[in-house]
C-alpha cells in the first residue's frame, strides 16, 4: 500500500529526463525567462496556461500546482517531478540544465517586475 | 340525444346550490370548474380563455369554441370538467398546428391516478423528505412547478435537454427560489428577526438561548425561499459574545439546545428538517480578528473577535461532545452538518491538537465532522453537500461588517458525461465538442433563471421573494449581482471507461485524461463567466437523485452502450452513474490513495468538491483520523473529507450497533433500518432511491488503515 511519500511519486508518475516549465502569455517573468534560455534545445517543454488549453491545466493539475500557478508563474517542472516555483532558483536551474546540455545562455537582465498580478494563473 | 346548453353568461354567477335547483333541461351540462364551482355551459368561456392566455385571433377562438362545443353537444355527458374542455381545446389547436397557442393554452396538473398513489406511497427522490401528508403537498407542487419551469422559464431547447437527460436542471420544482444560501449570525445580531410581513417582530437578542431562536426561526424563513442548504458562516465565533456570562454546563447546554433544535425542526419543505450546514473554526479567521464584536442586544462589546477566541473554542468543543453522543438512541444527529475548517492558522492555535483528536473521534464514532481544507490564504464559506464560495477581495471588504456577508448560488444545472461519450463514439474532438455545447446550454439555463428570479425580486415588498427583497443593511438580502452558478456534472468515471476502455483509478492515462475533460469544463466555465458577465464555477454534483436518472435515461436512450457501463444492478433496476468526479465506489484503494488522487480535481472545482471515506462498521482509533487529516493538509490537494460509518437502529428496541445488519444484534428483531451517508449527509437507508441503494451496496469500506498514514 502506498503511503504519503511513495505516494507523491507514484502520483507524478514515471521519472523523465524533461523538465516543464508552466506559463502564461502575458507574464511577463515568463518572457524573461524564455528569453534568457533556448528551451527547445534544452528539452524543456513549455506549457502555455492561455486559458484556451485544457492540456496545459490538465497537466498543471496532475503535478499539484494549480493552487502554486494562481499565486504564481512561471513554475518549473523538474526532471524528477518536484516543482520550483522561485524565479531565482527557477533560472538556477535552468542555468545548471543549459551547461548540461551545452546550450548557451542570453545574458541575464535585470528581474523584470510583475506589478500587474499578471504571472499567476 | 342532443344536450340544451345555457349559453347565458349569467350562468357563470350561478352558485352550485342554485344550479342544483335549476331545471334539468335547462341546465343538462355542468362544468366543475377549477374555481371549486359547477356552472352551466358556455362557449364564451372557451373564447376568453384563448383571448386571455394565447395571442390567437378572436374569430380563430370563435371558431375553436364552437367545434368543442359541437363535439361535446354529440356527447352524452351531464357533467364535463374544466380541464377536459381545455384538454378539448387543446387537441383542436394541435389538430390545426397552432403548437405556440397550444403550449401558451396548456394546463398543468396531475393525473388521479398519480395523486392516489402520492398519498401512499413515499417519494425517494430526495431522502431527506419524510413520508408523510406534507411530502404529498411537496410532490404535488413540486410536480406543478416543474412543468411550468420547462414550459414557461426554460425555452424548449433547454427544457428539451433536462427532459432526454443530457442535462439535469436540478430542485426544478423551487423554480421561484435560487438554489442554496450561506450567511452570517450577524445579520440577525444587528437587526433582530425582522422579517417582512412577520406577524411580529424582535429586536437583537439579549440572551443567547434566544439568539438561538433567532436563528432557527430565521433559518426556517430562509428555507422556504432557497431549494438547497442554508449555512452559517463561522457559527461558534458569533456566538462567542453571548457566552461570557455562562459556565460550561450552560455552554453545553446551548450547544445541545443547536443541535437539536435544527435536527428535529421538522417545518421545511415537505416536513423535513432544514438542511443546515454550521462552519467552525478552532482558530479565529484572520479576517474577523480585527472587527469589533457584536454582543447582547445588538451592540458592539468593546472587543475584537480575536479577543473572543477561547469562548468560540469552548462552544465549538461543547458542539462536538454533543455530537460525539448522538441523538437519545445514539445515532448520528443528521443536521445540523458540522464543518470544520482546517487552516494554516489552525496549526498555530493553541489547543489544536485537543480539538483535532476530539472532532477526529466524532469523525470515527459517529462521522458528522466535514473537514474542510483552506490550504495557503484561502478562506471559504462551506454549505450543502459540498458547495464552497471562497472568499473573494469584495467577500473580505464585507468580513469588516460581518452581516453583509450572504452567498448565493442561484441554480445548479449537471452535464450528463457518459452520455457525450456514447455519442463522441471514441473522437476526442467530439467529446469536446459536445462538452462544450452542453456547457453553453447549461449556461442558457442559468440565464434563464436569473432573469426569472430577477423579475420576481424586483417585485420587492409585494412579491413573493419578499424576503430575500429585504434590504435592512441598505442592500437586498439576495445579492443577485453577486450569485453563483454552478456547472456540475455527473460520471466523469463512466466517460473516461467509455471513452478509453478504462475507469479512473485503472490508469494514469485514465486520470490526466479524466483531468482533462475537468479542466475543459473549467476553461469553459471562465470563458462563459467572461462573456456573459455571469459567475459560472464548476461543483461536484451530490447526485443525489441525478446519478440515477442520467443512468436511467441512457438504458432507454443509448441501451446497448448504457448497459456496458452504469454501476450497480440492471437486473434489479438498481443503477448509478458514480456521482461527480469520484472514483468508482467500489475500487478497492486505501484511504490515502483514494484521497489523494481524487483530491487532483479538486481546485479545477472551485466551488467546492469531496472525498468520502466508507467506513462501514470499522471505528479507526482518533490519533489515526488525526494524522490522516494532517497529511491530507499538508501533501495533498483535497478540498474536503468525511469519514462515513454505518448504523442499524432497531425500530422495536430503539437501540442502534455499528454496522448494516438484517437483524438488531440487540433483540433480532428484524424491523430495523441503516443510517449512513447518502451522498454528503446522513440518512435512513429505507428513504434511498434505487440508484443509491445499488452504490450502498457496491462502496468499499475502509477499514483501519489509516494507521499507515
Amino acid at each position: 500500500m502506498a503511503g504519503w511519500k511513495t505516494r507523491e511519486i507514484l502520483a507524478r508518475g514515471k521519472r523523465g529526463n524533461h523538465m516543464t516549465l508552466f506559463t502564461k502569455d502575458d507574464c511577463v517573468l515568463c518572457e524573461q525567462i524564455k528569453k534568457q534560455f533556448d528551451l527547445d534545445a534544452m528539452d524543456v517543454q513549455i506549457e502555455v496556461l492561455n486559458g484556451k488549453d485544457a492540456g496545459a491545466l490538465a497537466h498543471l493539475a496532475w503535478h499539484r500546482l494549480v493552487e502554486t500557478a494562481r499565486k504564481r508563474l512561471p513554475i518549473l517542472v523538474l526532471d524528477d517531478s518536484s516543482s520550483v516555483d522561485d524565479f531565482t532558483h527557477i533560472e538556477r536551474h535552468l542555468a545548471a540544465r543549459a551547461q548540461e546540455r551545452g546550450v548557451a545562455i542570453q545574458a541575464s537582465a535585470a528581474r523584470a517586475a510583475c506589478d500587474s498580478g499578471s504571472c499567476a494563473l | 340525444m342532443g344536450v340544451v346548453m345555457p349559453l347565458k353568461a349569467e350562468a357563470r354567477e350561478m352558485t352550485t346550490r342554485e344550479v342544483a335547483k335549476a331545471d334539468s333541461t335547462d341546465m343538462a351540462l355542468f362544468v366543475r370548474t377549477s374555481q371549486e364551482d359547477m356552472m352551466g355551459w358556455d362557449r364564451q368561456r372557451i373564447v376568453d380563455a384563448l383571448l386571455r392566455e394565447t395571442f390567437l385571433d378572436r374569430d380563430t377562438a370563435e371558431k375553436i369554441s364552437k367545434e368543442v362545443e359541437k363535439i361535446i353537444q354529440t356527447g352524452t355527458v351531464k357533467t364535463v370538467t374544466g380541464p377536459l374542455i381545455r384538454e378539448m381545446v387543446n387537441a383542436k389547436l394541435l389538430e390545426m398546428g397552432l403548437e405556440e397557442a397550444r403550449r401558451m393554452h396548456t394546463r398543468l396538473g396531475v393525473p388521479l391516478y398519480d395523486v392516489d398513489q402520492l398519498l401512499v406511497q413515499h417519494n425517494k427522490e430526495n431522502a431527506n423528505v419524510p413520508h408523510g401528508p406534507e411530502a404529498t403537498n411537496l410532490t404535488l407542487a413540486e410536480g406543478i412547478k416543474k412543468e411550468y419551469a420547462l414550459l414557461h422559464v426554460f425555452t424548449p431547447d433547454v427544457a428539451d435537454a433536462h427532459l432526454l437527460g443530457d442535462l439535469h436542471l436540478h430542485d426544478l420544482g423551487f423554480i421561484d427560489r435560487p438554489y442554496c444560501s450561506g450567511q452570517s449570525l450577524e445579520y440577525i445580531k444587528k437587526f433582530g428577526l425582522n422579517l417582512p410581513h412577520a406577524l411580529s417582530m424582535a429586536k437583537p437578542a439579549k440572551h443567547a438561548e434566544v439568539l438561538l431562536a433567532h436563528m432557527v426561526k430565521f433559518a426556517a424563513a430562509l428555507q422556504s425561499h432557497f431549494a438547497g442548504a442554508i449555512g452559517w458562516d463561522a457559527i461558534n465565533l458569533f456566538f462567542a459574545p453571548y457566552l461570557e456570562e455562562l459556565d460550561d454546563c450552560a455552554v453545553r447546554q446551548l450547544a445541545q439546545m443547536l443541535i437539536y433544535e435544527f435536527s428535529q425542526q421538522a417545518v421545511a419543505r415537505g416536513g423535513q428538517a432544514i438542511f443546515s450546514d454550521i462552519n467552525i473554526y478552532w482558530e479565529v479567521p484572520k479576517h474577523f480578528e480585527t472587527v469589533p464584536a457584536i454582543g447582547p442586544g445588538g451592540v458592539y462589546t468593546g472587543k475584537t473577535y480575536g479577543e473572543y477566541e477561547s469562548q468560540a473554542q469552548r462552544f465549538a468543543w461543547a458542539l462536538f461532545e454533543v455530537y460525539k453522543e448522538g441523538d437519545a438512541a445514539g445515532r448520528p444527529f443528521f443536521f445540523p452538518k458540522p464543518l470544520v475548517h482546517i487552516t494554516e492558522k489552525f496549526f498555530k492555535t493553541e489547543g489544536h491538537m485537543d480539538f483535532l483528536h476530539h472532532i477526529c473521534e466524532v469523525a470515527a464514532v459517529k462521522g458528522n465532522t466535514y473537514f474542510i481544507f483552506d490550504r495557503g490564504e484561502t478562506a471559504k464559506i462551506s454549505e450543502c453537500c459540498r458547495l464552497s464560495f471562497k472568499l473573494e477581495a469584495s467577500d473580505l471588504e464585507d468580513a469588516k461588517e460581518p452581516w453583509r456577508m450572504r452567498y448565493s448560488a442561484l441554480q445548479n444545472v449537471t452535464v450528463n458525461l457518459p452520455r457525450l461519450a456514447y455519442q463522441a463514439q471514441g473522437d476526442d474532438t467530439k467529446l469536446f465538442t459536445l462538452l462544450t455545447e452542453k456547457m453553453q446550454l447549461a449556461a442558457k439555463a442559468h440565464e434563464q433563471k436569473k432573469n426569472f428570479i430577477g423579475k420576481l425580486l424586483a417585485m420587492g415588498q409585494n412579491g413573493p421573494l419578499s424576503l430575500l427583497a429585504m434590504e435592512l443593511d441598505g442592500q437586498s438580502y439576495l445579492r443577485l449581482h453577486r450569485c453563483s452558478y454552478l456547472i456540475g456534472m455527473v460520471g466523469l468515471n463512466e466517460l473516461v471507461k467509455v471513452h478509453l476502455g478504462q475507469e479512473l483509478h485503472d490508469s494514469d492515462r485514465a486520470m490526466k485524461f479524466g483531468l482533462k475533460v475537468i479542466a475543459h469544463m473549467n476553461i469553459v466555465c471562465n470563458k462563459l463567466a467572461e462573456s456573459m458577465g455571469m459567475k459560472f464555477v464548476l461543483e461536484q454534483t451530490p447526485a443525489e437523485s441525478t446519478a440515477y436518472r442520467f443512468a436511467k435515461l441512457d438504458l432507454a436512450h443509448y441501451p446497448e452502450q448504457a448497459a456496458k457501463t452504469v454501476q450497480g444492478n440492471l437486473a434489479k433496476n438498481e443503477v448509478y452513474y458514480t456521482n461527480s468526479t469520484l472514483y468508482h465506489v467500489g475500487a478497492t484503494m486505501n484511504p490515502i490513495t483514494r484521497v489523494d488522487r481524487e483530491g487532483l480535481f479538486h481546485p479545477l472545482i472551485e466551488a467546492g468538491a469531496i472525498t468520502h471515506v466508507w467506513l462501514g462498521e470499522a471505528q479507526p482509533d482518533k490519533e489515526a483520523i488525526a494524522d490522516f487529516i494532517v497529511n491530507v493538509f499538508r501533501h495533498t490537494q483535497n478540498d474536503q473529507i468525511a469519514f462515513s460509518p454505518e448504523f442499524t437502529c432497531c425500530l422495536e428496541c430503539g437501540k442502534t450497533s455499528r454496522g448494516l445488519s438484517e437483524t438488531c444484534p440487540h433483540c433480532g428483531s428484524e424491523k430495523v433500518d441503516g443510517i449512513t451517508r447518502i451522498t454528503g449527509y446522513f440518512t435512513k437507508i429505507s428513504s434511498w432511491n434505487k440508484g443509491k441503494l445499488g452504490e450502498l451496496k457496491e462502496r468499499y469500506r475502509n477499514t483501519n488503515k489509516f494507521a499507515q498514514a
